[in-house]
């Protein structure tokens, strides 16, 4: 990746943080057409978003508004008295 | 929503204990998420989200509802998070940072000791091992990866519940996400 130009690490990460000017992400896209290992990198990289993103919404257990309601103080402290 | 909220918290301001759980049921499945995938672990997951929830009704009084609830609850439940997984590793003095290398430090390498073996990791199912690769993030990293991928908050959203300058949230997620290519490599 010698040859590439230095800020094509960062379009790629702008790029994937969702935050790209319409003409830096056509400069991105002509590097990564002519560079293979630059191409590597990015497909490795949206892989690993996809992978993450993957993961299943998770619920709370039907029980936990009744067992947080159970936690705290019974009586509210009066404002500006910390516990 | 914040609207909604609003009116709540005013009702839980004057010692109205019901609207909080009103907030609990609107929130509660979206931060349990961020403890599970934080830390891991469903009961601990559960011990955090409540305690967030707990810690945020006692200190109620000091939100600002000019601002999105959401985001205060969240830091609570990070900043808990992040304690608890610093807790639980007795080597956190190493965690000492570097000057000027954000997140170069030993505790990079202590995260990744827990690696299993090749044939472990085969065996594992897609979603038991996506918990494992955040899981092997080191905590500053996984919570921003958290919240960006998992969560889907837009970054000037993390960037106040972690309490960061947007480029360094920038620079978490990046770094985060080389780790992760890392670690998936074999994949």
């Amino acid at each position: 990746m010698n040859a590439c130009p230095e800020n094509v690490i960062h379009l790629m990460d702008d790029y994937l943080d969702g935050d790209i000017s319409p003409s830096d992400e056509r400069q991105l896209r002509e590097h990564l057409e002519s560079c293979s290992d630059c191409r590597k990198q990015y497909q490795a990289l949206s892989k690993t978003i996809a992978f993450v993103q993957s993961a299943s919404h998770i619920q709370a257990p039907s029980d936990f508004v009744q067992k947080t309601m159970a936690r705290l103080p019974k009586e509210r402290q009066r404002a500006g008295v910390q516990r | 929503m914040d609207a909604l909220v609003n009116k709540r918290i005013a009702k839980v301001l004057k010692g109205d204990q019901n609207a909080f759980a009103e907030i609990v049921e609107l929130y509660q499945h979206q931060l349990y998420q961020i403890c599970y995938r934080m830390l891991g672990n469903k009961q601990e997951a559960e011990d955090i989200a409540q305690e967030a929830f707990m810690r945020a009704y006692v200190n109620i009084h000091t939100f600002d509802q000019n601002r999105k609830f959401s985001t205060w609850l969240y830091r609570i439940a990070t900043n808990l998070c992040i304690d608890r997984i610093r807790k639980k590793k007795p080597d956190y003095h190493l965690d000492a940072e570097v000057r000027g290398t954000e997140g170069l430090n030993m505790y990079s390498k202590i995260a990744n000791d827990d690696e299993l073996p090749e044939e472990e990791l085969m065996r594992m199912e897609v979603q038991e091992r996506v918990q494992y690769e955040i899981s092997r993030l080191p905590d500053k990293y996984r919570a921003a990866i958290v919240l960006k991928y998992i969560e889907e908050l837009p970054l000037a959203e993390i960037s106040e519940i972690l309490d960061l300058p947007l480029g360094t949230v920038k620079t978490r997620i990046h770094r985060g996400r080389e780790a992760l290519r890392k670690q998936l490599s074999n994949l």
